[in-house]
């Protein structure tokens, strides 16, 4: 066993049965409730990378730092120099949006790793299973095999519900997980007040290509991991309404107009005054 | 292109690629199940099954022709011209043995894992949608009978009564002919590999529970059930008195079949899996290191031979030599002397 099993995927792994066992063997329930602990686990990193971004985004809007960037255009190396003291002089560290997302990396794949493992679905897969079980934790003769049903779907296989007098069975995970992947990068999308932000474009692509290649996972792989997409995109989206960090208006429009208008009518009554 | 679209494009991509890496939903190999005919050996191995000429190991046909998104896990069984196999992907098929063209086709709702058992013109086959179903053989269903959980272990027939062990714990004592139950029992811990059966009436098998358990075939009562230190994956082979099979942390056992004792334990260091072979002089067994070692009847060490790849089953044996199914190798097929000598390797072509 290498070191990423030892220290991530076999942890997760146990802990991910252990819940699974702690609540009568639901295999689905165990999965929401796994990914709810690692996202409360990893909560405090998060807090720190929006804080980190928040600060970059501001500093964006500082005027100090507007005119380092038009006073040394020509000379990068220069250039580096004054932001890093500007950085010093405001406080910022240019890496703590960064370093929390590099942490989370490997927790949030290592979640996803020991999910595919559990849901065991051939000799081989289960054999590997085995070895990854702690014997003084767990009972392997009570664990195996995995109740892998939840609501209609057999979790260890790719979901589609069929519906009597229709040929083929609907995708209805798939539906769900590009819906909550785009509802979610739309909501903590910041508001851009420049047209010509590249950063603004740049998420904007994301909050495109990403639900379709999350579609395209949750339809090819096995229905477990489809729910763990939903999960860990409504827990985030909960995180980021928690945080005050989620632009309702990006998704419901209506809500933009009436934040307008309430901002045209302070405008006004400020003139009137 | 605009560098940040390039950059975003890549990030998606290696996205892509670590998830799809780690996920395929379905494990990256299967091993190989392998039958003959005494001219050809069928062998199904990840995504095809193949013909193979016996005397030089050259292909004579392979189906399908392209390799699908199915795989095989169970081997094919040969029965009245008809080589019978079942994928992942949940259909059986009858193939032609001599071109490799499709009979008919059974669709079931769960992945075939474990190979089908014949008995007369009786096709009993195990499926992953925890259904045994016999079906005649033009593929036609006759009854079928529905444990709890999937049906990965081979059953083994005896008289008018076939036993079907499951990922339930139980174990089913069947009749034949119409696939009523005769008698169930718990046996603690999911089947894997099949049961042995003895000519006496006695069943052998391992479980998930680290056990071996012997019961009878009678009314399912457990004569004796022994516990190991380490995990079982292994089916037992009977030779007279004599139960070999191995365990995961690397010792090969000779027990006797009566009282469950040891006659004699031999460490193997790497993990014993599958059903060890038992030859005319020796039984050999095989290692998920990849190792091949013939014992002695009574323990001691005769040959070691070690082929490149995972085995998880013993040895086919074929006339005077054996037949070793490679999982991850360089071959999925080689042939070799009883004393462990390569005689050839089966490379598929492009």
């Amino acid at each position: 066993m290498n070191i990423w099993d030892s220290l991530i995927i076999t942890p997760f792994i146990n802990v991910l049965l252990f819940i699974y066992n702690l609540i009568g063997q639901n295999f689905g329930i165990a999965i929401i409730l796994f990914t709810l602990l690692i996202r409360l686990v990893t909560h405090p990193l998060m807090v720190k990378q929006i804080k980190g971004a928040q600060g970059m985004q501001d500093l964006q809007k500082n005027e100090k730092w507007i005119k380092t960037q038009e006073k040394y255009k020509g000379d990068k190396e220069k250039l580096a120099q004054e932001q890093m003291a500007l950085y010093k002089e405001l406080g910022i560290n240019p890496f703590s949006s960064c370093l929390p997302t590099l942490i989370q990396l490997p927790i949030i794949f290592g979640l996803y790793q020991a999910v595919i493992y559990a849901m065991a679905t051939t000799p081989i897969d289960l054999l590997n299973l085995v070895r990854h079980i702690y014997p003084g934790l767990l009972k392997v003769e009570t664990l195996i095999p995995l109740n892998n049903r939840f609501l209609w779907m057999d979790l260890s296989q790719p979901e589609r519900l069929n519906i009597p007098g229709l040929e083929f069975g609907i995708p209805v995970m798939v539906v769900i997980v590009v819906l909550t992947t785009y509802i979610q990068g739309k909501l903590v999308q910041p508001p851009s007040t420049n047209a010509k932000d590249q950063t603004a474009a740049m998420s904007g692509m994301m909050n495109l290509y990403m639900p379709i290649f999350m579609g395209y996972l949750a339809y090819t792989l096995a229905s477990g991991l489809a729910l763990y997409f939903v999960a860990s995109n409504l827990v985030g989206i909960a995180q980021y309404a928690m945080l005050g960090k989620v632009n309702w208006a990006n998704v419901f429009p209506f809500l933009k107009k009436k934040e307008e208008k309430a901002a045209k009518g302070k405008t006004k009554l400020l003139k009137a005054k | 292109m605009n560098k940040r679209k390039f950059n975003l494009i890549s990030i998606v991509i290696l996205a892509a690629v670590l998830l799809t890496a780690c996920s395929s939903g379905l494990s990256g190999s299967s091993w190989p199940g392998i039958t003959t005919n005494g001219d050809t050996f069928y062998v199904a191995n990840m995504a095809q099954v193949y013909a193979i000429r016996a005397t030089d190991g050259s292909q004579v046909w392979r189906f399908p022709e392209k390799p699908t998104r199915t795989m095989y896990f169970a081997a094919p069984v040969l029965v009245e011209n008809q080589l019978i196999v079942g994928d992942y992907q949940k259909t059986l098929q009858s193939l032609n043995p001599a071109t490799g063209s499709v009979n008919w086709t059974f669709v079931a709702k769960g992945p075939w894992i474990a190979s089908p058992l014949v008995v007369d013109s009786t096709i009993f086959a195990p499926n992953g949608d925890g259904n045994l179903y016999a079906l005649d053989l033009s593929g036609n269903q006759l009854w079928k009978f529905t444990a709890e959980k999937a049906l990965w272990s081979r059953p083994v027939g005896n008289g008018d009564t076939i036993y079907q062990a499951s990922m339930d714990h139980n174990i089913y004592a069947l009749d034949m002919t119409s696939g009523s139950v005769k008698w169930t029992k718990n046996l603690g811990g999911a089947v894997i590999y099949s049961p042995t059966l003895s000519d006496d009436g006695m069943l052998y098998v391992a479980t998930m529970a680290r056990e071996l358990i012997a019961l009878s075939t009678k009314n399912g009562e457990i004569l004796w059930q022994r516990k190991f230190e380490e995990s079982l994956w292994s089916q037992p082979a009977l030779h007279e008195d004599t139960l070999f099979f191995g365990d995961l942390g690397g010792k090969a056992y000779g027990i006797n079949r009566l009282n469950g004792k040891d006659i004699w334990v031999q460490s193997l260091t790497d993990p014993v899996t599958g059903e060890p072979t038992v030859t005319e002089d020796s039984v050999i067994f095989a290692t998920e290191n990849g190792t091949l070692a013939a014992l002695s009847f009574t323990g001691e060490r005769k040959w070691t031979e070690t082929v490149t790849g995972k085995l998880y089953n013993g040895p086919v044996q074929f006339e005077d030599k054996l037949l070793v199914g490679v999982a991850l190798g360089e071959s999925p097929l080689v042939l070799k002397t009883n004393s462990g000598q390569n005689i050839w390797s089966f490379i598929a072509p492009k």
